[in-house]
């Protein structure tokens, strides 16, 4: 049981390195928040499993009731993060934020 | 206590605030100082001080942070910037500030250890209060206890304070001109603000949940970190979502201006209420034991139980309907009238 | 397990820190909202992981579940301020204290 913690955990957080290398090096506003939005909620589903996991050491009723709570709190993520993404591309775009273009090679 | 988060979090902390000092454009200053709220209730947390972090994550971080953003709505974004006298002004307060540090580091070391068992506090107050609170009131979450049992003076106080506070919003901002107002629309017209359908689906889905939540945490705080000013504060944000999503006239048409003062002055009298009561009954002041007189089939020890819990709603409701009325004068300006 | 679980929060601390850049340098303003909301998922999740640490979870989660509300609601309301006021970036600002009016 242990291995599945540390493996999932492990995982869950090589998906949050991925979504911080991602705001930093992609070019543009809309890719930036492709990497945040996504990248943030899958790695907070891995990572919440994880302690889920981990708290079945002992199994009894208590125990239950808090991985069901752990469980609600993944399913308000799921519902609000996609929803907070798409107010913020929504506001990005009513401003006026252009696209990142690849520029035309030059010949010198 | 972990040292190596505890470094780590304080280093975040540092940095958040500088870079809010620094940034001069003052909407992204607001919302940098709202990461600085969560980064505080975290460390809070991981100091074991959890009904501190709750606080501090739902006024701090939550409510605080749209506050901000309403009235920056209102004026304007760029910081103001003296041309002259910078350099004198600067080295003034530069030598202030260092002075004021070097006086709080000389006087820090007279104090007991962080967390020492031999400080006055450990050794006269707090056994007190972990051995004899399960025997005194039959509430495990000593925090509650204290808060509303042993000192429920000062909490009422708070609550008093809260409402002045809202009442104070209402003095400055407030406008009555006749040619100001107009009709407000009955409920539940959907308007057209925005029609953003995304977020006015999720919001119109969530936030009966949350209400709930916000009554469970108000309702179990003898038990769990959690208690009045909290789920106060969430019902409230809960309310400030309505409010964005849709506009700011259908929480005028559900929670007028009335009705919120009418609840927060209904609050402040649940508490003040409940220890008169206690008065009449032939004890002190908010001594919850004499309600076991009225309460059927309570002994004493109970009958704080309730009256702490009668207290809590009394705070919750307060807190509710100020936190609305704040946000509502502060986004239309003290007109009642936009539809923001 | 237990230093496990510390090693993880401050792996996640340094990688608040590396999003943190981007909340202070981005260069438009809802590049900083994008960065406040990626702290305040990772604060989430901190501190549940804090509450493991302790052997205390049930006390913890409550804080959690507020702590993501309250972080959509921030988020919702600050990228609503963009649909009234559109201006991304108005002349002369940076975060350098020398910057003035071009």
């Amino acid at each position: 049981m242990d291995i599945i913690v540390i493996l999932l955990s492990v995982s869950g957080l090589v998906f949050f390195f991925a979504t911080t290398v991602g705001i930093l090096r992609f070019p543009d506003f809309y890719s930036r928040m492709h990497a945040a939005g996504k990248g943030d909620t899958l790695s907070s589903l891995i990572m919440l499993l994880a302690l889920v996991l981990y708290n079945f050491h002992d199994f009894n009723l208590a125990n239950l009731l808090v991985a069901l709570k752990i469980l609600l709190i993944v399913v308000f993520i799921f519902m609000a993060s996609p929803t907070a993404t798409h107010a913020i591309i929504d506001a990005g775009y009513e401003s006026g934020i252009q696209p990142w273009t690849k520029k035309p090679e030059e010949e010198s | 206590m972990i040292w190596q988060l505890d470094l780590s979090i304080l280093t975040l902390i540092v940095i958040c605030a500088f870079a809010t000092i620094m940034v001069k454009d003052l909407l992204s200053a607001a919302i940098i100082f709202g990461a600085y709220s969560f980064l505080m209730c975290l460390l809070w947390t991981e100091m074991g001080a959890v009904d501190v972090a709750f606080t501090e994550a739902s006024v701090g971080a939550g409510v605080s942070t749209v506050l901000f953003i309403a009235a920056i709505h209102q004026t304007t974004r760029r910081v103001g910037f003296r041309k002259s006298g910078r350099g004198l002004s600067k080295a003034i307060g530069l030598v202030a500030a260092l002075l004021t540090g070097l006086v709080l580091l000389i006087a820090e070391t007279d104090f007991p250890g962080f967390a020492s068992p031999f400080s006055p506090a450990s050794l006269h107050l707090s056994p007190y209060y972990i051995t004899q609170t399960l025997h005194d009131t039959n509430v495990p979450n000593i925090v509650t206890s204290v808060l509303a049992d042993y000192r429920g003076f000062d909490t009422m106080f708070e609550t008093a304070v809260i409402f002045t506070a809202g009442l104070a919003v209402i003095a400055i901002l407030r406008r009555y001109k006749k040619d100001d107002q107009c009709e407000l629309p009955e409920p539940y017209i959907i308007s057209e603000g925005y029609p953003d359908t995304i977020i006015r689906f999720v919001a119109r889905q969530l936030v009966p949940f949350m209400q709930l939540f916000a009554l469970y945490v108000v309702a179990h705080g003898h038990h769990s970190p959690g208690g009045g000013f909290q789920g106060g504060v969430i019902i409230g944000a809960s309310f400030i979502l309505l409010a964005i999503s849709y506009d700011t006239r259908m929480i005028i048409g559900l929670m007028s201006e009335k009705t919120n003062i009418l609840l927060g002055n209904i609050g402040v009298l649940i508490y003040a209420g409940i220890g008169f009561l206690c008065l009449l009954l032939g004890a002190n002041f908010l001594d919850y034991s004499m309600l076991s007189k009225v309460l059927p089939a309570t002994d004493k020890v109970m009958a704080r139980s309730h009256g702490m819990l009668g207290i809590e709603i009394g705070v919750a409701i307060a807190v509710m309907a100020i936190v609305i009325s704040i946000y509502i004068n502060i986004v239309s300006c003290g007109k009642y009238d936009k539809d923001v | 397990m237990d230093s496990f679980f510390i090693g993880i929060g401050v792996v996640l601390c340094f990688l608040m820190l590396l999003t943190l850049h981007r909340a202070i340098h981005g260069p438009t303003a809802i590049d900083r909202i994008m960065g406040v909301n990626v702290v305040g998922t990772k604060t989430t999740i901190l501190l549940v992981i804090i509450g493991t640490i302790y052997h205390r979870v049930d006390m913890f989660v409550d804080i959690a579940l507020a702590y993501a509300l309250l972080n959509f609601i921030v988020t919702i309301a600050a990228s609503r301020y963009f649909h009234l006021h559109k201006n991304l970036n108005p002349k002369g600002y940076g975060y350098r204290f020398r910057k003035e009016d071009k």
